[in-house]
């Protein structure tokens, strides 16, 4: 027990604990999130309009709130899951033909002005007299059709799924009897024939299965949650690095000398990483899945077949649902305990405590390549299957159904590694318990000692010519692990997209964005004399149209010939009511420029919106809180480490231990700001340039719709580099507020803590959690720069009090920390 | 060259740490003696500036060290009493950078580097990171840093704790050796070191000071204070509570004590010879 008390008394372990299980549920409700609850919410758009634009405009396509239709969902389960599957199946086909024709007839009178669906809308009026009649009376909530219309889509590929099982079996029954026919293949001691043997045969024993119909969101999110896994692995890390104190603390002799410091110690510690292990899988794996039923909607029926999970489904085990999570939960406890015993017994085998974690980081990192980027037809694929990784992401054995070639012999995956996994934990811990007893702590030899001491040597032959500011980025990138964080930043900038495509809302809008970028420029007589030359060009076209329908009422035209006329007619309509919108823009531009004072322009908007508008306010969103985790991050140990190290009464006693060093410290944080402002932005922009004309960069930037009411006369290009500039002091005073926050603390982890709690978090539960009141701390808002400006422009108040509030506060940062760094207590 | 504290105070709400002190330092080296709590941290932190005195001065030269500032710390060596350390910095990256810290230009801060490792015997393990030295090691490094760059003042906190005697009388010798022209204060709870190399010792006690004088001056004043006296184990306790008490040691078969006080036993005899800075250790400061 004393082993237990003195592990689990270690705040900063169960801190660390406790973060790694709010993180999971976090992690978990948010995937399910991002993964729309596995529902497809998408609503089919029918090809009935006229393809307008010669730009290739995305369409805007119209989706149901996911949650909403996972609602409906169960509402149709509800009616389905005791209906036989063969009743089942066309009902359901029935009611997704139904639910399209509505969105078809939707569609189609939306789009009534177009005279060529005319005929489709005349045939569906006769067919079904009384549903047009409904939809046209507006009987029917097109929003609760869509939600209807996704949720029979899901139930239907989940019906059909099941429907088709049995037809699964088969082909793999026939495929044996037909594959084995084959010369080629009609070995039956070859790799291939005793795998399609062995694949048949262990197939064979779900022969007859019933499947059922149920909810299976919960099951397919807590097999699907990978994440899970590597915050099982951070766990035991820690727990097996906490076995490490002794050694760091200089007590391995002392513990190693106690009459229970060896044999009882080590099978206290194998005890310790199977109740971690066991405690771990159940809150972590057993929250996910408390979660999971709470958002997909209960237990349903446990005793369901598991194969009825579609998932599952090429598992050749016969079990239930329950059966099948309970012997999952074991075996990921055996599992787990398996990778503890393995990181033990690195972390034993190893004097030095350094070398220790870089042995496990690599052994892990290799075991993670073999495992991740072998390929599966590889010769090597044992390296990749009898691999930790295959412990650590089980979930991937239950899913997948692979034979691998031993020795020529088909060897099962999952049955392999389950029985693998009882002898593997015994020996393991046996071979862990002996060299914790047998080890001798004085007994080391550091054999890379001698190669460090001439790395280091080399360094320092570098480092000798480093003044104060080499020094300090020395301290930040190297001692404090800067380059890992700048490496994170660039990892995550990597999945950062910064532009996004509007896509057009109808046919107008196309029309209407085609003939601005067409007439971009200056707004002058001569536009709208280009505006006048379309429009006659238009009105020639319907009036050919007119002239067609005349001919064609006549019977001198066929109904071919016609309809082509009838097709441009609408367009040039369409067309025409687009470059209605693009007039009246050119107009308000012109009599706002004759009232502000500026010159108006014709600018398609779209790249700016993309890039810089509330359509781009996520990608804004994620590149500002990326940038602030990296300053952040990266500046928080600045004085913390001084502190930490003890350091802070020697420098202040030194001649330029004070401001002089204070100033390369700030200096040092506006270089690493800039240097992570320069890459985010510089991609940013980058994409923006990749997108935009910059011709319009001259245009006044009150030309642009969302900046009409900026209260500064500046052309595009100076806004631009106001707008990054503001940035760039917003994230330093970020940094400035970091440094600050890291004078008061003592230790290294409080001030990464303190520093993401103060700066990060109120950012964070505001834009991800709508917390609206903390949108007044919100720094990423600063950063993000293009709300608060919009927000300003809108309501007349002058960016300048942002400016001036960003810079005293900056000022003030500084003020306090010289202040500090003058008096050392 | 004169450093002068002048009605020295420092206060943390109503704990006296520092009480009214007038001490004048001129060429030489001090030794500071004091238990525990005496305030000589307190007065090194007051003479590095890296706490706020509550009242008095510190004059160097006459003016006041607040006022000269940064011209007062470029010629202040500090070696704190706690270990502190960038212990991932190599001891000569550390120098370099303390060196830089103190202004030195780079040719300079070299040859005193090499000279000062020498001195400190860590020429060896220059490359060899500071986490991985011992706590005597470290305290070498910690005394190269406060000779760099030739300072005139030099304040030396516990400097050669946790060395072993060789080590001890190698930087005891070193110090000596530069002691020429400069003001080297020197706290420490090893009484011999400073009895062989101080010129004056400075006897500190709840933040006031007690006692000053040259070791001989000093132990002179215990001339007649000292006694040794037999005592059976019986009557241990009583004496120990009646005096302060020396060494306690076995002499032909009986048990011995030394007692220290102005008003001894009449029993026993007293120490002329062999008086020690010990003895005058425990007449000022022993309670």
């Amino acid at each position: 027990m004393a082993e237990w008390k003195r592990i689990f008394r270690n705040r900063r372990l169960c801190a660390g604990l406790l973060v790694i299980l709010l993180l999971n549920g976090f992690l978990f409700l948010r995937e399910q999130k991002a993964q729309d609850y596995g529902i497809d919410g998408t609503i089919p758009a029918f090809s009935f309009s006229l393809n307008i634009g010669e730009g290739g405009y995305e369409v805007a396509q119209e989706t149901v709130d996911s949650m909403d239709g996972y609602n409906r969902y169960l509402q149709w389960l509800e009616d389905y899951k005791d209906l036989p599957l063969a009743e089942s199946l066309p009902k359901l086909e029935k009611e997704k033909e139904r639910l399209t024709t509505i969105l078809q007839i939707y569609e189609m009178l939306e789009n009534d002005s177009e005279m060529f669906l005319s005929d489709s809308l005349e045939q569906y009026r006769a067919e079904q007299p009384e549903l047009v009649q409904q939809i046209e009376n507006g009987e029917l909530d097109l929003y609760e059709v869509h939600l209807d219309y996704a949720a029979v889509n899901h139930l239907l590929k989940q019906v059909q799924y099941l429907d088709g099982y049995d037809d699964y079996l088969n082909t793999i029954r026939a495929n044996k009897d037909k594959m084995l026919s084959f010369s080629i293949f009609n070995d039956p001691d070859s790799f291939s024939g005793r795998n399609i043997i062995l694949t048949a045969e262990e197939f064979q024993a779900l022969e007859g299965i019933s499947l059922t119909l149920g909810a299976d969101g919960a099951i397919s999110a807590f097999m699907d949650f990978a994440i899970t896994d590597y915050l099982l692995l951070a766990v035991l890390m820690l727990i097996c690095i906490s076995f490490l104190d002794e050694r760091k603390k200089g007590l391995w002799s002392v513990v190693h000398a106690a009459p229970n410091g060896r044999l009882r110690l080590a099978l206290q510690r194998t005890g310790i990483l199977l109740g971690v292990s066991a405690i771990s899988v159940l809150l972590l794996c057993g929250s996910n899945l408390l979660l999971g039923f709470s958002v997909y909607g209960g237990m349903d029926d446990l005793g369901r077949a598991v194969q009825s999970v579609e998932l599952l489904g090429k598992m050749p085990l016969v079990c239930s649902v329950g059966q099948f999570l309970l012997m999952y939960l074991l075996f990921k406890i055996g599992a787990t305990f398996l990778v503890a015993l393995l990181l033990w017994l690195i972390f034993t085998a190893i004097n030095n405590v350094k070398y220790t974690i870089m042995a496990a980081a690599s052994v892990l990192v290799v075991e993670y390549s073999l495992y991740s980027f072998l390929p599966v037809q590889s010769g090597l694929n044992l390296l990749k299957y009898f691999n930790i990784f295959t412990y650590i992401s089980l979930s991937d054995l239950y899913t997948n159904y692979l034979n691998i070639d031993l020795f020529g012999y088909p060897v099962g995956i999952r049955a392999v590694s389950q029985y693998a996994c009882l002898p593997l934990i015994l020996l393991l811990a046996v071979v862990c318990i002996i060299i914790h007893c047998r080890k001798r702590p004085a007994a080391g030899k550091d054999l890379l000692g001698w190669f460090v001491y001439g790395i280091n040597h080399i360094v320092d032959r570098f480092l000798r010519r480093f003044h104060l500011l080499g020094m300090e980025f020395h301290k930040t990138l190297s001692i404090q692990k800067g380059v890992v964080i700048l490496l994170l930043f660039l990892y995550l900038l990597s999945g950062l997209s910064f532009t996004v495509t509007i896509p057009v809302t109808d046919q107008t809008d196309a029309a209407a964005r085609q003939y601005t970028s067409e007439l971009a420029g200056a707004i002058t007589d001569d536009t709208f004399r280009r505006i006048d030359e379309i429009q006659t060009e238009l009105d020639n076209t319907l009036a050919a149209y007119e002239q067609a329908l005349l001919k064609y009422e006549s019977g001198e035209m066929e109904y071919p010939q016609y309809d082509v006329y009838a097709r441009e007619a609408e367009a040039a309509r369409i067309k025409s009511t687009g470059l209605s919108v693009v007039r009246q823009r050119a107009e308000e531009l012109r009599s706002l420029g004759d009232e502000k004072g500026f010159a108006p322009w014709l600018i398609e908007e779209s790249p700016y919106k993309g890039t810089y508008g509330n359509e781009a306010r996520v990608n804004q969103q994620s590149a500002a809180l990326v940038a602030m985790l990296t300053v952040v991050l990266l500046l928080a140990g600045s004085f913390a480490y001084e502190t930490q190290s003890g350091m802070t009464y020697l420098l202040a006693s030194t001649q330029r231990g004070r401001k002089t060093l204070l100033r390369r410290k700030v200096g040092m944080a506006a270089i690493l700001t800039t240097i992570v402002w320069a890459v985010t932005y510089g991609l940013e922009f980058h994409a923006f340039l990749g997108v935009c004309d910059t011709g319009t960069f001259t245009a006044s930037v009150q030309n642009l719709s969302m900046l009409e009411n900026f209260p500064i006369q500046c052309s595009i290009a100076v806004f631009l580099v106001g707008l990054y500039l503001f940035r760039w002091l917003a994230l330093f005073t970020c940094a400035m507020l970091t440094m600050l926050i890291s004078s008061f603390m003592k230790r290294m982890e409080t001030a990464y803590i303190a520093t993401c709690g103060v700066i990060l978090l109120p950012s964070v539960l505001y834009l991800y959690l709508d917390l609206e009141p903390l949108k007044y701390l919100s720094l990423a808002l600063l950063v993000e720069a293009m709300p608060v400006l919009i927000d300003l422009s809108s309501k007349g108040i002058s960016i300048f009090i942002v400016l001036i509030l960003l810079l005293a506060l900056a000022i003030l940062s500084g003020c306090v920390l010289r202040r500090k760094t003058k008096a050392a207590t | 060259m004169q450093l002068e504290l002048i009605d020295l105070t420092k206060r943390y709400g109503d704990f006296v740490a520092l009480d009214h002190l007038n001490i004048t330092f001129t060429a030489g080296i001090y030794g500071i003696l004091g238990a525990n709590g005496a305030g000589k941290s307190t007065m090194m932190n007051l003479l590095t500036d890296n706490i706020s005195r509550s009242n008095g001065k510190i004059l160097y030269d006459g003016t006041d060290i607040l006022k000269l500032g940064k011209d007062f710390r470029k010629i202040l060596g500090y070696m704190p009493q706690q270990q502190g350390f960038y212990e991932h910095m190599t001891a000569q990256t550390f120098l370099y950078y303390m060196a830089d810290l103190k202004g030195i230009p780079k040719r300079q801060a070299a040859q005193e580097i090499d000279d000062l490792l020498d001195a400190t015997n860590l020429s060896d393990v220059r490359h060899k990171k500071l986490g991985g030295y011992s706590g005597g090691m470290k305290q070498r490094v910690l005394l190269a840093q406060a000779l760099l760059g030739d300072p005139k003042v030099v304040i030396l906190d516990e400097p050669t704790a946790g060395l072993d005697p060789k080590e001890r009388i190698r930087i005891r010798n070193f110090i000596s050796a530069m002691s020429r022209n400069r003001i080297i204060l020197l706290a420490t709870h090893i009484v011999s070191d400073i009895e062989s190399i101080s010129d004056q010792i400075l006897m500190m006690k709840k933040g006031q000071m007690v006692g000053m004088g040259t070791p001989g001056e000093l132990i002179e004043s215990v001339a007649d204070k000292v006694k040794e006296m037999s005592c059976s184990p019986e009557e241990l306790d009583r004496v120990q509570e009646q005096y302060k008490v020396g060494n306690i040691f076995q002499r032909h078969g009986e048990t011995w004590v030394r007692i220290i006080g102005d008003n001894l036993s009449t029993e026993g005899q007293y120490v002329e010879d062999h008086l020690s800075l010990e003895d005058v250790y425990l007449y000022y400061l022993g309670e």
